[in-house]
């Protein structure tokens, strides 16, 4: 079984220069295609330059696109990001779709995310608002006043009546019964 | 079998009053005890309790007015959310990154208002929703900021003495949400008559 994700980098969630606070920003700043413009691992590269490349260009003008062919190599997308990482895909037989696909995900994301685990889904500045729970928070305040030692907080809590109590309640229902009867009497 | 019980509780009568006295001061003890150490905090009223419904609306009435003073003099501070966003939830404050895992269609950029609050609160009052506060009153704004994939996971299926082993790899889609403002902007304790039409396609 591979462990390998147990020695990724773990890491909590960060944003590039509170991004989407105001307003969003690409990260995502060049992108470089390089292919094989004869060999057959670089087909689906080439028909994507063709045909789908262009309107990628036009939906998303924050990205610069540029085109590197060369000779007898696999084809690989290689992304730029705004805070300097790299991050390259071995495009190696894929077809037009997957390489459309893997272009918007690197588009989407705001830096190489490879090789990184998330420790956290969430990451706030303010983790309490109302004040963080105490064993004290809803407790009492008459417990403050408390001398210790408290012979009466240190015994077992028990809130339910004994069986011998319960009977006695019932003998003493039963006597008030008796002289409800002899008084009908 | 009649008769036969009251002879029994006589019998038990007789060996428990000898130790009745000390009963009667442990029980007190747990009555004491219980005033300190428990409080109910149910909605049903307890045996001795006696409920005067003009009073309690009036207290609750008090209350709900202090919130809604506070709100209108903007005085209620940082206020955090618990929202129910694509299965999970989350509890939330302004400027806050939530990663909703799995597939989700809203893109990059989208700015979008998250519907299912089950609970507002500021740090002097919390609006628990039963089970979702009330249509239009709570506005929460987000921002898709990233979508990106997880980290590499594994999946290892082993059938023992069957030659039988597996390793499936697969990655999560993630999406980065940045949470933009929460905001009480309907009116307080005044819910609609009828909701629920408003999202409605008849």
């Amino acid at each position: 079984m591979s462990n390998s994700h147990l020695f990724l980098k773990p890491a909590f969630i960060t944003t590039p220069g509170q991004n989407g606070v105001g307003r969003y920003v690409c990260q995502l700043q060049r992108v470089v295609l390089k292919f094989c413009k004869n060999n057959g691992s670089s087909r689906g590269m080439r028909e994507f330059i063709e045909t789908k490349l262009m309107d990628f260009v036009k939906e998303s003008p924050e990205v610069a696109v540029y085109v590197k062919p060369r000779r007898h190599r696999t084809p690989i997308i290689k992304a730029e990001y705004l805070n300097g990482d790299t991050q390259w895909v071995n495009a190696r037989n894929f077809t037009e779709d997957e390489i459309l696909k893997w272009l918007k995900l690197l588009k989407s994301q705001s830096s190489d995310r490879t090789g990184i685990r998330l420790r956290k889904l969430i990451h706030t500045d303010f983790p309490s608002v109302q004040g963080p729970w105490t064993p004290y928070t809803f407790r009492d305040p008459q417990l403050n006043k408390v001398e210790f030692p408290c012979p009466e907080l240190t015994g077992p809590f028990i809130n339910e009546t004994s069986a011998t109590e319960e009977l006695l309640e019932l003998y003493k229902r039963q006597k008030l019964g008796n002289v409800e009867e002899s008084r009908a009497e | 079998m009649a008769s036969l019980i009251p002879k029994l509780l006589n019998n038990f009568s007789r060996l428990a009053l000898q130790n009745s006295k000390k009963l009667n001061t442990r029980s007190a003890q747990v009555e004491k005890l219980s005033s300190i150490l428990t409080k109910c905090y149910g909605t049903q009223a307890t045996p001795y309790e006696i409920i005067d419904e003009e009073k309690d609306n009036k207290k609750s009435d008090e209350i709900i007015q202090k919130v809604q003073s506070q709100l209108t003099e903007s005085k209620e501070g940082r206020l955090f959310a618990i929202v129910h966003l694509a299965g999970k939830q989350f509890r939330i404050t302004e400027g806050d990154v939530v990663v909703v895992e799995g597939y989700w269609p809203p893109s990059c950029g989208e700015r979008i208002s998250l519907d299912k609050v089950l609970l507002v609160g500021a740090s002097d009052f919390t609006l628990i929703g039963r089970p979702v506060v009330q249509n239009g009153l709570v506005n929460i704004e987000a921002t898709v900021i990233e979508k990106t994939l997880s980290h590499t996971k594994t999946h290892f299926r082993k059938k023992r003495r069957k030659q039988y082993m597996r390793i499936h790899f697969y990655k999560i889609p993630q999406t980065h949400l940045r949470i933009n403002r929460i905001s009480i902007v309907g009116e307080l304790n005044n819910p609609p008559e009828v909701s629920g039409l408003e999202k409605a396609i008849f």
